[in-house]
């Protein structure tokens, strides 16, 4: 049966559609830096693998001013996807997202200094029919490592337009730009043979899904290749089942193929390599330097198996240290600001409600959040720098080593990195593991990084309630690191015990490629700094406020006699209540129903913990002047007289925040990604168990000591 | 402003942070609790690529 293998390019003004363009590639590759260069955009990107796990789309314009849809599709080496973020970009390439339109064309960006890998994929692209532009990145280094591309030869070859292109430097994007404006894009005329035994296979699947599956005929060529390469590709989630007369016909050959002892799927891979690998040969000229390369010497120190780990400790050194140190005076300023701004409403407002409400609930619950983003502003600048330099795959790279002891797939390393930053684009990241069980693991453990948001808590225990002259700069930057490192061990623990009992499976192995050393772009990285500080700052003018307004009011109401003392009145109010009624859970942790109110309301987000003190200690604060957070919080007391904020009550609460679910986002994020709520639940029940056993023991024998 | 006038405000505007905080928790997202910064795909988005 004769079917087609091409079809007409179809022309971007042949209807008044924008034309959308998917931008694919392998991972770290550059696709994000080159959409953020075409669209204006500013996805995170960063110089390792796995950034991207969704795809995103802007708009970029034509040369004459039209507009064009650019989507950009997380990094897979093949399409026949291993994860689900690969899956996203085989399925919007193979048009079954519902959600999104089959792009008309296909911009394929492949690393220039890894030329010859990057094809494979590039090959399969051109087997599905689109007119395709492929573009080389990362020119520059190409040179640097001494290749030689012979860029009109690989014109010639495959018959598509091929652009060079630096998109960290933003040079070739003008050139990119035309060769996307042009109407008349020329298909691919690269030929690539089925070899002979499997050929008429393909042929005959491809009929039945053109004719049964009403597919277009050369993304039935496609997904007949597909099929023989890796049938888990077509079942996954999210496609249409195969029909049953396609499944029959497979079947049928894969038996007879059995029988004759044939590897189709060997076969038709390795085909595919002969013919990258003559095309390579014929492109690639060879490295005119030997030797190792600047990365390669850089790589001997920080990849050792004992200068990495030395290097990785003092670049957590440094970044606590800089937190500690830099931040002080732009969090100082602000502490004071907003305590001159209570203090400027109240002399100028009568007493009453509305002003208790705005000095005592607004300004309290939000200023006492927002002096912490200086501090956060430097977390995101050191990891941006950190990613943006290519490091990250390094530390990925040691600790793997520490990782894979314990059960973790290597690749859960990205995800449990930027959980440092927020669990929830941690837990979204974990869509580039492969293994189910493994992911599951990751996710199940990634909360226990120490968040951004658990930043302030720490912040406000260390710096505000240890009293700063009594107490060395470097005793307050190892209680920080002790906190990381507490969550990181606790992550890895729960991991090993999990691979162990509930989600056993087979040692992971990884494959990880480690980008070249690069320069950081200052200009991503204080692109990501504004973006975080944005987020922060919204939530604290969102979020923040809207609680810290309902929990004034839960504190101020209702109102006790007017006789009653300010601790009175917040002691019967409904946040005083429900604070009494959790205290016998949480007095064997040193914690009083004050704190019970923060660890109630902090569930919402671990930082509003903060504004809740904020809100209660200036509740109870009778005088007209309003006093610092961490002098008001100073000033607390038990019942007897003692102290509430001794420094083993600040380590136990740290302790508690280490390990305790508190955030209801993630919950969220982790019922959509394990598509239930039974693995929510029980990350749930064991996080905050254990926050319990390890406070109430920590607490318990420091007092023991003499503590 | 005298003492009832300001509880009187105080309340509404609990009563508007209180419903606001509600209506927030209740709204069905598909992509909850990233505030737009993990990556996935905003409501402008979507409406983009159902075409």
């Amino acid at each position: 049966m004769a079917l087609p293998t091409h079809i007409s390019a179809p022309s971007a003004n042949s209807t008044s559609r924008v034309p959308v363009y998917a931008l694919v590639g392998n991972p770290n590759c550059g696709k994000s830096t080159l959409f953020n260069a075409l669209t204006g955009l500013k996805q995170k990107v960063g110089n390792y693998p796995g950034v991207t796990v969704e795809k995103k789309v802007g708009t970029t314009y034509s040369q004459h001013g039209q507009p064009i849809t650019v989507i950009d599709l997380p990094g897979a080496y093949s399409l026949a996807a291993r994860s689900p973020d690969e899956a996203v970009t085989r399925d919007v390439l193979l048009g079954r997202r519902s959600d999104t339109a089959q792009p008309d064309r296909i911009l394929c960006i492949v690393d220039a200094t890894n030329l010859e890998r990057n094809l494979y994929l590039v090959h399969q692209i051109l087997d599905l029919g689109r007119p395709v532009i492929l573009v080389l990145n990362m020119m520059d280094l190409a040179a640097q490592a001494g290749l030689r591309l012979r860029l009109n030869r690989l014109e010639h070859e495959l018959g598509i337009p091929v652009i060079a292109c630096e998109a960290a430097n933003g040079k070739g994007i003008i050139e990119l730009r035309l060769a996307m404006s042009r109407t008349d894009l020329p298909l691919s005329r690269h030929a690539w043979n089925v070899p002979a035994p499997i050929a008429s296979a393909v042929t005959e699947l491809q009929a039945s899904l053109i004719a049964h599956d009403r597919k277009a005929p050369l993304i039935a060529r496609a997904e007949a290749l597909l099929l023989l390469t890796d049938q888990d590709s077509v079942r996954v989630a999210g496609s249409t089942p195969l029909d049953p007369r396609t499944a029959e016909i497979l079947r049928g050959w894969e038996k007879r193929w059995e029988g004759e002892g044939t590897d189709w799927a060997g076969t038709l891979v390795n085909s595919r390599y002969e013919a990258i690998g003559r095309l390579a040969a014929e492109v690639v000229l060879p490295s005119a330097t030997t030797g190792p390369t600047t990365s390669d010497r850089i790589d001997a120190v920080v990849t050792h198996p004992v200068w990495g780990w030395l290097v990785l400790g003092l670049v957590m050194l440094l970044l606590f240290l800089s937190i500690f140190t830099l931040a002080e005076y732009p969090m100082n300023w602000i502490d004071g600001r907003v305590a001159a701004l209570a203090n400027w409403v109240k002399a100028g407002m009568a007493p009453g409600d509305l002003r208790d409400l705005i000095t005592d609930g607004a300004i309290a619950g939000v200023g006492g959040v927002l002096i912490f983003l200086p501090q956060i502003l430097i977390l995101f600048f050191f990891i941006g720098l950190l990613e943006s330099t290519g490091y990250m795959a390094r530390a990925a790279f040691i600790m793997d080593r520490l990782m894979s002891r314990v059960g973790l797939n290597g690749k859960s390393f990205i995800p449990l990195l930027s959980s440092y930053a927020c669990a929830i684009p941690g837990i979204m990241a974990t869509r580039t593991i492969e293994d189910p069980k493994d992911r599951l693991v990751t996710i199940l453990v990634a909360p226990l990084m120490s968040c951004s948001a658990r930043l302030p808590v720490y912040l406000l225990m260390i710096a505000a309630l240890v009293p700063g002259d009594r107490v060395p700069l470097l005793t307050k930057v190892g209680i920080m690191l002790l906190m990381y490192a507490l969550g990181t061990v606790g992550a890895f623990g729960f991991a090993w015990l999990f691979k162990r009992t509930l989600l056993k499976g087979a040692p992971p192995l990884m494959i990880m490629e480690l980008p070249p050393y690069r320069l950081p772009l200052f200009r991503d990285v204080a692109l990501h700094m504004v973006e975080r500080a944005g987020l922060f700052l919204r939530r604290a003018g969102t979020v923040i406020l809207g609680i810290s307004i309902v929990l004034w009011f839960l504190a101020a109401y209702p109102k006790a006699p007017a006789d009653a003392t300010p601790t009175q009145q917040l002691a019967q109010s409904f946040a005083g209540r429900a604070g009494h009624l959790l205290e016998p859970v949480i007095r064997p942790l040193g914690f009083d129903w004050q704190i019970g109110i923060g660890l109630i309301t902090s569930f919402a987000a671990r930082e509003v913990f903060v504004s809740t003190m904020g809100v209660v200690f200036n509740a109870e604060s009778s005088d007209n002047d309003t006093k610092p957070l961490r002098q008001a919080m100073l000033a607390a007391r038990w019942p007897d007289g003692r102290m509430l904020f001794t420094p083993l009550t600040c380590i136990t609460l740290m302790i508690f925040y280490v390990f305790a679910m508190q955030c209801m986002s993630t919950i969220a994020v982790v019922k959509r990604e394990t598509n239930g709520w039974k693995w929510p639940v029980f990350q749930t029940v064991y996080m905050t168990g254990t926050a319990w056993v390890l406070s109430l023991i920590v607490y318990q024998a420091g007092r023991g000591l003499g503590f | 402003m005298n003492a009832e006038i300001q509880t009187l405000g105080a309340l509404i505007v609990v009563a508007v942070a209180a419903t606001w905080l509600v209506l927030r928790a209740l709204a069905k997202r598909k992509n909850p609790g990233c505030g737009g910064d993990c990556g996935c795909p905003t409501d402008e988005l979507k409406a983009k690529l159902k075409r």
